[in-house]
């Protein structure tokens, strides 16, 4: 079981010579040598515009924090160039996705909760996402090696 | 003048395989203009287990991992960086950090790619987690 990711980027016409760049990697646990993760979670949804602030793309856990080894991919699938979405952790903006962009990047969801699961105004690790412009479909993954389940209040 | 970055990512963790992949000629924040600055593909190396600016968006003196005073502040831009370590047991790795604010941790052999808005308290900061020597490489194309 493995999960590799390869990142290039091309670029020419800035330096007087071409930048190349090419690397792979893969995904693996937590102090291990070489254990992949063994879980995933991979969403689409549309993001609505602006009020109330940002939405949790990707809620912290405590699992999550127990192993810190995440690691998350967002693509912004909408297309408009002066539309965009922007990533923040912890009430500080990472930066912003324009239409067609994507990020990847580990997260080591390290902060500590003071946030309930129906109450998110306190400050936590959580991957947050708000759409400027308009409403906005975005796509995300997290690879990971756990996280915590919402018991069930129903039974 | 383009930067085209592209990823793939395969996963077999599911019974059905994952594939994403996705490219991207990437702009300036909001424009359809090519980005015309960049520090090309950067090298460094440290000991150290304090904070390394990687980039100044004003809060700290310096620019590029730079300590001493002076040297340009930036504001937006897309950011590469990878822990060229070897990753060994997994027990040491590199905090990438959004001023105070971890974002998460380059173990050896790992990259991230993302854009970054700048603005106070925002520096994008690395500390290692070890005092062993710690090598990683930047690329950033900036505004």
């Amino acid at each position: 079981m493995a999960t590799t990711a390869t990142i290039s980027i091309a670029s020419s016409g800035i330096l007087s010579n071409p930048i190349s760049i090419s690397k792979t990697m893969t995904m693996y646990k937590h102090n291990t040598t070489a254990t992949s993760v063994d879980q995933l979670n991979y969403h689409r949804l549309e993001l609505p515009l602006g009020a109330p602030t940002n939405y949790d793309l990707i809620p912290e856990s405590a699992e999550l924090n127990a192993n810190p080894a995440n690691y998350v991919y967002i693509c912004n699938a909408s297309t408009n160039d002066t539309q965009y979405v922007t990533i923040s952790i912890n009430s500080e903006v990472i930066g912003s996705l324009y239409g067609g962009d994507w990020m990847i990047f580990p997260w080591a969801d390290t902060h500590t909760d003071t946030e309930s699961a129906t109450d998110q105004t306190g400050a936590d690790s959580s991957i947050e996402a708000q759409a400027f412009g308009a409403e906005q479909v975005v796509e995300y993954a997290l690879f990971h090696s756990g996280e915590t389940l919402l018991t069930a209040g129903d039974s | 003048m383009a930067t085209t970055a592209t990823i793939t990512v395969s996963s077999d963790i599911a019974s059905s395989a994952l594939s994403l992949s996705k490219s991207k000629v990437i702009k300036k924040a909001g424009t359809d203009t090519d980005y015309a600055m960049t520090t090309g593909l950067t090298r460094i190396t440290t000991t150290a287990t304090a904070n390394v600016v990687i980039l100044n968006s004003g809060d700290t003196a310096g620019n590029f991992g730079a300590t001493a005073a002076g040297g340009d502040v930036i504001t937006k831009g897309k950011v590469y960086i990878t822990n060229i370590n070897a990753r060994g047991d997994g027990s040491e790795w590199v905090h990438v950090l959004l001023g105070t604010v971890e974002i998460g941790r380059l173990y050896g052999g790992d990259f991230m790619f993302i854009p970054w808005d700048g603005g106070a308290g925002n520096d994008l900061e690395l500390t290692p987690s070890a005092a062993t020597s710690t090598t990683v490489e930047y690329c950033v194309f900036y505004e």
